[in-house]
């Protein structure tokens, strides 16, 4: 009797213990009816005991543990075994969803019960989703290295070999089997058994846990000899601990191919130098025969003058000039390979003036002659002396003069030399003026671009005379000084050659100098250099920061602008005043006398307030400058093709400005070009406003004349379009109608236009009269009318 | 008559400007290289030397460092006669003591008025002497 209450009690206490177990339990009978569940199995199902106790486990919740699997493991596994452990079963519960259960079964025979089942789930749902997770994660990671070209290694602290990507098996034909789980050392009969190695990875690795770069020159067995760049990071990879993650990269290709450009580069010099040698020991050459010939012909020609052999003496001479112009182009080649070379050098000698002068005029006159041009040397009586390079002087003087009597045909060449004092320094200025041809301004453009291209192909299509005047320039430019070119198409030209009166070493630039090699194309149009105050065609700078006005310069000289500069607000408006610029560029924030203030001053200028000024400032305010009178706003950093852009709508890059003539019968177009050019001018032409306008956008005009009637956009719409653009709005339009304009025609143009010429019912000599006084009036400053 | 020593390896040079110079008034002795050409001028010590720069046997530069430094042709004249515009050439013509250069091709005209310049005029000379 003792017994049943102790009984009682180890059953309640069995009860409880089930209770507290935190995994869901059922208790079955052998027929498989549930004796009773736990709390746990309560909670976990959502159920309650009613719903539970004596039903059989495949009817619970609507038959939700009908599981066939569970059949199994109950009906067969269970009676023949009394166990089962850790099945799992991925089930869709009706109440809980689908989850992943852990099963463990157990029959057991407690006391006088008969036997029960005792069936424990544990819902491993989480658990195997994180492991999923970390799989996928280490899975990802895996086909990461294995994606990547490079091959890697990944090392345990021990420096054994967790695994390798594929690229590793690859590139050293080795299996993961031979790899895996082997110290690095042993990998492929000690292949990687390397000194440097093992310093990296035992003693560079573990202090600084990375190195960079490491660059590895090594005989593999397999591979033959290699140039590895190796990398190593270590890492803390989890539950893997420290691993160590090797890149190695093979550069062997790339180091040969570098190793071969420096080699190319090294004989491509040697060529260079083999070059220079060989130019100076065939010049040498050259010249031995050449001296022969232009010598003997000279002697013989010599005695054939006493002795009165007419004949002899002038084919004698020929052959004597022939010499000595092959000698000539001999020296040109000669000296521009040299230049290119950085080999040419300057001889300073003092020497004097007046005498090289006559020199060099005797020396030319026969050339001079024979166009019938007659020279005219115009020297300064203060000339003196000067100290430079004498040979190279004369030559550039003799160039310049040859090419002037070669172009120019029963006309006048003078040669002008004089000295001027200009930065506390005094300047010797040689000028070279013909009448001949003269040349356009993109022609003059382009043959300072073609200077800097002189090479054998610019040799062979300019002959002689296109390296005569790159070498001039180049001359002049090593001595500190330069040339620069004005020209007038159909009246002549002048070439001006400014000189340091004492050049010095340091002046010098070195021949071979990159930056003289592509030398600024538009300084040579540079007014800045010449001291002869004419109507200005530059753009002016006005910024106080230095290199920002050379940034400037060096723009808009690509873009075909002649530049003058200014560092002060007080410095801009007095050159302004001085050259009165085609457009002015303006810096808003200088010390003193800030951009505005400029700006005000300017437009406060009655000779130059219509000069358009393009304010640059870094802070976005066009507001302010459009008020003020500014043309246009730029916001810096400069963008140079906007900047370039604005600039030509408002004037343009070749002054002088051009003369549009908008007008659709190409007959009328033509007469007007050809009435405007003889008077001077440079004229473009547009077949309607439309294209008319499109022009303006590539150039500004300085002057329009314009008809009215014509198709797509007509003179009226044109006119007001020209006159919504500001930057337009200050170039005058002459109206050139055929016939009489309506009051209602004269009302749409009022404003707009200046002068209204009538074509109909005058003579063209009236017409002519009309469009002259049209360029007195509006636009005679600003041409060179010549 | 001003005798002028021509030190040139060059036959068709020598030959040139010897006879150029001949007629010029000029009596002209010839060396062949550098060394014959400082043999010459220490036993002929004629008026003036045209040194042609790149000789055989020693060179026009170390001759004329010679002829300098020996006390019996020291005050001869030395023209050296170089390539065109090699700047370098001349400044060690210079530096070697040569009084002054000319460049090749010989201009006969400007060579005679550097010549003139250093001894007085060839020609001339042989006048005064005819007229003597």
């Amino acid at each position: 009797m003792n017994q049943k209450p102790f009984v009682d009690d180890i059953e309640t206490y069995a009860q409880d213990i089930v209770d507290t177990v935190r995994e869901p339990l059922l208790m079955l009978d052998t027929s498989l009816r549930v004796q009773s569940a736990n709390r746990a199995f309560y909670e976990t199902f959502h159920v309650s005991p009613e719903e539970t106790e004596d039903q059989l486990i495949y009817e619970l919740g609507n038959g939700q543990w009908d599981i066939p699997d569970l059949r199994t493991l109950l009906e067969d596994v269970i009676p023949t075994s009394s166990v089962f452990n850790d099945f799992e079963l991925e089930h869709s519960f009706p109440r809980i969803g689908r989850r992943v259960m852990l099963l463990n079964g157990r029959k057991l025979r407690a006391g006088s019960h008969s036997a029960i089942i005792v069936l424990a789930m544990e819902d491993v749902t989480e658990r195997r989703r994180s492991e999923a997770d970390l799989r996928a994660i280490e899975t990802y990671a895996q086909d990461i290295v294995d994606t990547v070209r490079e091959p890697l290694l990944i090392l345990d602290a021990t420096l054994r070999v967790q695994s390798g990507n594929r690229a590793f098996y690859r590139t050293f034909r080795v299996s993961a089997e031979e790899t895996e789980n082997h110290l690095i050392y042993e990998l492929g009969n000690g292949q990687w058994d390397i000194p440097a190695l093992r310093t990296l990875l035992e003693d560079i690795v573990p202090k600084s846990s990375v190195f960079n770069d490491f660059e590895l020159e090594h005989d593999f067995p397999e591979l033959g000899r290699r140039v590895m760049l190796l990398n190593a990071r270590m890492l803390q990879a989890g539950h893997h601990g420290e691993l160590v993650v090797l890149a190695m990269e093979d550069v062997t290709e790339r180091r040969r191919a570098e190793e071969e450009v420096a080699k190319a580069k090294e004989a491509s010099e040697l060529a260079n130098q083999t070059k220079s040698l060989f130019l100076a020991n065939m010049s040498h050459e050259l010249r031995t025969p050449l001296n022969a010939i232009v010598g003997y012909s000279e002697m013989l020609q010599e005695e054939a003058v006493e002795r009165e052999l007419d004949s002899f003496s002038e084919d004698l001479g020929k052959i004597n000039a022939s010499g000595k112009h092959l000698l000539a182009l001999i020296n040109d080649i000669l000296d521009l390979s040299k230049i290119e070379a950085g080999k040419m050098e300057l001889f300073l000698e003092s020497f004097d003036l007046n005498t090289l002068i006559d020199e060099v005029a005797a020396t030319i006159q026969p050339m001079v002659e024979r166009n019938s041009n007659k020279l005219h040397i115009d020297r300064a009586a203060d000339l003196g002396g000067m100290r430079a390079d004498q040979v190279k002087v004369r030559q550039a003087l003799f160039n310049l003069l040859s090419n002037a009597a070669k172009f120019t045909h029963e006309g006048s060449i003078t040669l002008n030399a004089e000295r001027e004092r200009m930065d506390e320094a005094d300047w010797i200025v040689f000028r070279v003026t013909d009448t001949g041809i003269g040349l356009t301004p993109e022609k003059i453009v382009k043959l300072f671009q073609d200077f800097t291209q002189a090479d054998a192909s610019t040799t062979r299509k300019f002959g002689g005379t296109g390296l005569g005047l790159a070498l001039t320039r180049r001359f002049c430019q090593m001595m500190g000084g330069d040339v620069t070119l004005r020209s007038v198409p159909g009246k002549g030209s002048t070439f001006t050659i400014k000189l340091p009166a004492i050049v010095t070493e340091e002046r010098a630039e070195p021949g071979g100098d990159g930056a003289a090699v592509s030398p600024d194309v538009i300084s040579a149009l540079d007014r800045s250099t010449d001291p002869h105050p004419e109507p200005s065609t530059c753009v002016l700078v006005i910024d106080d920061d230095p290199s920002q006005r050379d940034l400037m310069k060096r723009f808009l000289s690509k873009d075909g602008f002649c530049v003058r500069s200014a560092g002060s607000g007080e410095e801009g408006l007095r050159v302004a005043r001085e050259i009165v610029p085609i457009a002015i560029t303006l810096d808003v924030m200088m010390p003193d006398m800030d951009g505005w203030a400029v700006l005000e001053a300017l437009k406060a200028d009655a000779a130059l307030r219509e000069i358009p000024v393009i304010m640059l400032s870094m802070v976005d305010d066009p507001d302010r400058g459009f008020t003020l009178g500014a043309a246009d706003y730029v916001t810096k950093p400069v963008n140079r093709r906007r900047l370039s852009k604005i600039l030509k709508r408002h004037s343009c890059a070749n002054p002088p400005c051009p003369i549009l003539v908008v007008e659709d019968d190409a007959a009328t177009r033509a007469s007007m070009r050809n009435m405007l050019e003889r008077l001077g001018c440079r004229v473009s032409e547009a077949e309607n406003g439309e294209a008319a306008l499109a022009m303006m956008q590539r150039e500004r005009p300085s002057l329009i004349f314009l008809d009215l009637m014509m198709p797509v956009m007509d003179g009226f719409t044109f006119a007001e379009q020209v006159r919504i653009h500001l930057e337009w709005r200050t170039i005058p339009i002459v109206v050139v109608t055929a016939a009489d304009l309506t009051s209602e025609e004269r009302r749409r143009l009022n404003g707009y236009v200046g002068t209204i010429l009538k074509k109909a019912g005058c003579t063209k000599e009236e017409l002519l009269n009309q469009v002259r006084e049209a360029l007195d009036n509006c636009a005679a400053p600003r041409l060179v009318a010549v | 008559m001003p005798r002028i020593l021509l030190i040139e390896d060059n036959e068709l040079n020598r030959d040139m400007l010897s006879r150029r110079l001949q007629r010029k008034g000029y009596e002209v002795l010839i060396a062949v290289d550098g060394q014959r050409g400082v043999a010459m001028a220490q036993s002929e010590v004629p008026d003036l030397i045209l040194m042609d720069m790149s000789l055989p046997v020693i060179d026009g530069w170390e001759a004329t460092r010679r002829l300098k430094a020996a006390g019996e042709t020291k005050h001869i004249p030395v023209i050296a006669l170089t390539a065109h515009a090699m700047s370098t050439d001349r400044d060690k013509a210079m530096e070697a003591g040569c009084d002054d250069y000319d460049t090749k091709p010989i201009e006969l005209p400007r060579l005679l008025g550097k010549m003139e310049a250093l001894i007085g005029g060839g020609e001339k000379t042989s006048d005064s002497e005819e007229g003597a």
